[in-house]
């Protein structure tokens, strides 16, 4: 009698496991809790233990060394070089991880997200898919990630991503380092918490470019706040950049056109003219 | 007896082990996957009317701006529709979902990613109240509330405010106008359809200056359930050129050129005055 009850007791036990384990919650305590608002602790430069520009000393090769230093002339005449954000497309990989504007991180069994204002979400499938055969290549590209458990205790520490498909125009950041225009950037990233600041995200971005000679290797740190205010930011709502053809203008605060370089020819208004005929 | 006290405890123990910040997904619906327009449907913000077509209970002050968008938008230009300059749909416009939706449900927030920029809801549903001094957006400040309409311990519908917006916004590309005082409040009852799990409804209802009552729609969304996405970059390839208050366009051969018959090229003077 007393093992029927046992028995009883430990079936009752397993169809409680049993129903739970069927439910499927989704057991947060695996991962880690990256839950708030990031936001990056340096400036908006690539590698942000140097500064902006050639002190970056970005590995580029000999010909995109020669498109930087066109792109750095560029910008000191006014234009905007190899930047290609100042029309408001997006960063893309790897850029947007500079996080301009702040980050959240949506963590799901097999998709975390990575939001940030003026990018299209970002996602990183964690449920062991391949890469897709046929992808229409994007800025932001397609993210595989796998979750590390470094220590062995049962919990994720580590989010481990390489992301493939980018298209252009792309570029490190606001001085216009550039990648290749073969758009084959392969970007590989470790994001792990600090070890002894919880509120510190640490992300190890490896770039693989054509248009370097070697891997270039960064690491980002993101802040975390816990009650965040998210604000919008709209780069489209006063852009004052104004594109014509290969030309850059721009708006003056009057609200018309106006040269962005020294001498530089109005737009070309031969539509204009025909429509009065 | 003893045994049987023992094994309810081994079990109740466990479930609490795994339950540690677990989030039971099955107290909340399965929206997962992609949502898009049904097919056909266009992005009209009234679907039961045809674009253009939509009984909006316009004030008479609002129905005239409606009417003079029309003429505009007739004559070649963008009328009240402000997104051509690539700024964002805003509430309730995004809800016409012109580009594929994602929802993502978690017991605090409820995130709603449509594919463009700056067009991510977040809908907090942790019991929050309004916020004091917060900066109004497009997209606004959302608050959502779980209902289990069937009581069976599982939810069904959310339901949704949005307050706090900003301009400009309109309800659809036909330039259909909200108030400029950005007073809008809308209100969503969002829930599978009971016949089939794989449409979604969004009853909206917008209530605005502009109108003269509550404005409520029926948005249906169709599920795809192994999506791709793809991203949709209003300002890539953008052929609308803003300077001042005039709309020009790009020609094929990358020119301005005007929008309207007759409209006048751009004042040049800061260039004349570079030249001096």
């Amino acid at each position: 009698m007393r093992q029927q009850s046992s028995l009883g007791s430990i079936a009752l036990a397993a169809c409680l496991l049993t129903a739970s384990a069927a439910a499927q919650p989704f057991d947060e305590s695996k991962y880690p809790d990256w839950s708030g608002q990031w936001r990056r602790t340096g400036g908006i430069q690539w590698d942000p233990t140097k500064r902006l520009g050639r002190a970056q000393e970005a590995p580029l090769t000999p010909e995109y060394q020669a498109v930087f230093e066109a792109s750095l002339a560029d910008q000191a005449a006014g234009g905007q070089g190899n930047d290609p954000t100042y029309k408001c497309i997006p960063a893309g990989m790897p850029r947007i991880m500079t996080m301009v504007f702040p980050m959240e991180i949506v963590i799901t069994p097999k998709t975390t997200y990575i939001l940030s204002d003026y990018s299209t979400p970002r996602r990183v499938y964690t449920d062991g898919r391949d890469w897709p055969r046929e992808f229409e290549p994007t800025f932001l590209g397609y993210s595989i990630g796998k979750w590390i458990d470094d220590d062995r205790d049962g919990r994720y520490d580590a989010l481990e991503i390489e992301t493939r498909g980018m298209k252009g125009p792309r570029s490190f950041e606001a001085s216009g380092i550039p990648l290749h225009k073969d758009n084959q950037t392969v970007v590989k990233e470790r994001f792990i918490s600090d070890g002894a600041n919880r509120d510190l995200l640490l992300n190890e971005i490896t770039t693989i470019d054509n248009a370097l000679t070697r891997p270039w290797t960064v690491t980002k740190k993101y802040r975390r706040d816990h009650n965040p205010i998210w604000h919008q930011n709209d780069c489209s709502e006063d852009n004052h950049h104004v594109s014509i053809g290969n030309e850059n203008y721009f708006l003056s605060a009057d609200g018309h056109l106006m040269p962005a370089k020294k001498d530089q020819p109005p737009p070309d208004l031969r539509y204009f003219k025909q429509s009065r005929k | 007896m003893r045994s049987l006290i023992g094994a309810i405890a081994l079990a109740g123990m466990m479930l609490t082990a795994s339950d540690a910040r677990a989030f039971d997904e099955t107290k909340y619906p399965d929206w997962s996957g992609q949502w898009r327009r049904p097919p056909g449907v266009g992005n009209q913000w009234d679907t039961s009317s045809p674009p253009r077509k939509a009984q909006a209970p316009l004030t008479a002050e609002y129905r005239a701006i409606y009417e003079a968008n029309l003429a505009d938008q007739a004559a070649g230009g963008q009328g009240t529709d402000p997104t051509y300059i690539c700024i964002p749909d805003g509430m309730p416009r995004a809800m016409n979902v012109i580009f594929p939706m994602e929802i993502i449900i978690q017991p605090h927030v409820t995130h709603m990613l449509i594919e463009y920029l700056s067009m991510v809801r977040r809908i907090f549903t942790d019991g929050r109240d309004w916020p004091e001094n917060t900066e109004p957006s497009f997209m606004g400040y959302s608050i959502g509330k779980w209902i289990d309409t069937g009581g069976r311990g599982r939810f069904d519908v959310l339901e949704v405010e949005t307050r706090n917006l900003k301009g400009p916004r309109s309800f659809d590309a036909s330039g259909l106008p909200l108030h400029v005082d950005n007073q809008t409040i809308v209100k969503e009852r969002i829930y599978l359809d009971n016949a089939d799990p794989n449409i979604l409804r969004d009853e909206v209802t917008t209530i605005d200056n502009a109108l003269t009552r509550p404005w409520t729609v029926i948005k249906n969304y169709h599920r795809v359930r192994k999506p791709v996405w793809v991203e949709a970059i209003c300002a890539e390839g953008n052929q609308h050129v803003r300077i001042g208050k005039e709309n020009y366009m790009l020609s094929a051969d990358g020119y301005l050129m005007p929008a309207k018959k007759g409209q006048a090229p751009p004042d040049l003077r800061y260039f004349e005055q570079a030249r001096k």
